[in-house]
């Protein structure tokens, strides 16, 4: 960790492997560094002239204010409470300097978690950073893009259990079931922040796609439970929303790592983008707007598939 | 993937014997409204018989469930709370909007931009197939908040004839729970539904068999 380069892919196997980077010290140390962040250049705290006609301003105070739940218990209610300052403003000040961005309700859960780890200034530069990359496809004006990523779920758990996938696909139940867990990394609906802090340690280090491939190993793991529901939209979004609080987490992410290895999105984009009815346009923003490189390109190549006529359109 | 798979959506019309024990008809009712001003608190006091202590910011959907009994039959009641936030709306709600017997929109009395935007909530319904047809109705929450009023009760019932919407002006939070009319909001929706023809009620999905 201490090597000038830093060691990335070393740190990655050390985020991705059995138990994480353990302990708040080190994810304070590693995750910057995940993220190529430049811990000696900063951004400052931000002024209060930040929450000045902010067109979000009071969608994020009234999330923030209801996030009481994703604070350590027994915290002292004043000390909670300049945390949720501290957030308002750290979220503002990251949508005022990427006009381009847009908020969600989930993306206080996601500044939360980075908040309490690593504080204030370098939750900005990390949501900053995330926003641009993991998060990316979240806040574009619409949801689309978000709903595209969660077109991948359905093809992931066909390959591995058609019989699930088919149970899945008569109840009607759709993905929506995810999109907390997708666009909050899961800190929105786990209750145990020591396993949101493993979770991220994981999604850090890996393709922003990561999540939907845990997400699949989490319906895969409840597969029984699954399928013995009434086939039906409502019991199963009902049962798969709510998510075990005991789930074997260390099994999930090795489970969701062979995942990806064995059908890499670029096996699954075609499939994906079949389940919704503007498939190409879609799979372009997508493949435009993910930018870390592997996916991209994997996008690209497959758009490359389908012919340069399709790419052309969109310019 | 190729058997069982191609029978596709319509097989669910098959699955007869995993369905609930016969007769017990669903209501499925979708509660909207801005953000905040408390449809998951409504729908949790109904189901849960208690108003939450925290709630959170609702993403996506969330579903609750009552069993309720209307004249001697047993009735469930299926609530969908859904985001506020209008991008959840565009593209993520649409799904839940299908074989909806009934809506509830809530505005927060303390809060007239939630009132200023029903409009646009009734327009979403319609596009979704969603008008005077089905059973609406309107509920004004946190009217225990007496000092911060902004939407007075005489506004709000003009707006609620001029859509043919019966008003409710509620607190889920009012500490007496026999008083807070949340109970009698959505038995008001269930009765309406029962006294409309059955066939219309049995969900789609089950090809109405009951």
């Amino acid at each position: 960790m201490c090597s000038d380069p830093v060691d990335i892919e070393t740190l990655k196997r050390a985020a991705g492997t059995k138990g994480g980077l353990l302990t708040d010290e080190v994810r304070r140390k590693v995750w910057p560094k995940l993220l190529n962040i430049n811990v000696y250049k900063l951004p400052h705290k931000p002024g209060r002239a930040v929450r000045k006609n902010h067109k979000d301003y009071n969608q994020v105070v009234l999330d923030v204010s209801r996030s009481m739940k994703r604070f350590p218990k027994g915290m002292p209610a004043a000390d909670r409470g300049a945390l949720q300052e501290q957030l308002i403003d750290i979220i503002l000040e990251v949508l005022k300097c990427n006009p381009q961005l847009h908020y969600y309700q989930g993306y206080h859960d996601v500044t939360v978690s980075l908040l309490l780890v690593v504080g204030e200034r370098m939750a900005i530069a990390m949501l900053d950073k995330l926003s641009n990359y993991h998060l990316r496809d979240f806040m574009d004006p619409t949801m689309d893009s978000t709903k595209h990523i969660l077109n991948y779920l359905m093809p992931i758990l066909e390959q591995v259990d058609s019989e699930l996938h088919d149970f899945m696909i008569r109840a009607e139940v759709g993905t929506i079931f995810a999109l907390s867990w997708l666009i909050t990394w899961f800190g929105h609906v786990l209750s145990d922040f020591k396993h949101t802090l493993r979770l991220y340690d994981f999604f850090l280090s890996s393709h922003p796609l990561m999540p939907i491939y845990l997400a699949a190993t989490i319906v895969l793991h409840r597969e029984k439970e699954v399928k013995q529901a009434e086939c039906d939209m409502a019991m199963v979004h009902h049962l798969l929303s709510r998510i075990p609080q005991d789930l074997p987490y260390e099994l999930l992410i090795c489970q969701a790592q062979d995942l990806f290895d064995q059908y890499p999105p670029s096996l699954l984009a075609k499939q994906a983008a079949l389940q919704s009815h503007k498939r190409m346009v879609k799979m372009a923003v997508w493949g435009l707007s993910a930018t870390l490189g592997a996916a991209a390109f994997a996008v690209a190549q497959t758009a490359m598939d389908w012919g340069p006529e399709v790419l052309l359109q969109l310019f | 993937m190729a058997e069982s798979g191609s029978s596709g959506r319509f097989s669910s019309s098959l699955t007869g014997s995993t369905l609930p024990p016969p007769r017990t008809r669903i209501f499925k009712i979708i509660v909207i409204g801005d953000s905040g001003v408390g449809k998951t608190c409504l729908t949790y006091r109904f189901c849960a018989g208690k108003f939450p202590e925290k709630t959170e910011a609702t993403i996506g959907v969330d579903f609750r469930e009552r069993l309720v009994e209307i004249d001697g039959e047993k009735i469930k009641i299926q609530l969908w709370d859904t985001a506020g936030q209008e991008r959840f709306r565009k593209s993520m709600v649409q799904h839940y909007y299908r074989n909806v017997h009934a809506v509830v929109f809530v505005y927060d009395v303390t809060n007239a931009a939630s009132f200023r935007s029903l409009p646009a909530w009734i327009e979403e319904c319609k596009q979704h197939a969603l008008g005077t047809e089905v059973p609406r109705i309107l509920v004004g929450n946190k009217c225990d908040l007496q000092d911060s009023i902004q939407v007075s009760t005489d506004t709000a019932q003009q707006f609620a004839d001029t859509h043919s919407m019966p008003l409710f002006e509620t607190s889920a939070k009012n500490p007496n729970r026999n008083s807070d009319h949340v109970e009698a909001i959505f038995m008001t929706v269930a009765h309406k539904l029962k006294s409309q023809k059955p066939l219309v009620l049995s969900q789609p999905t089950t090809c109405g068999c009951f």
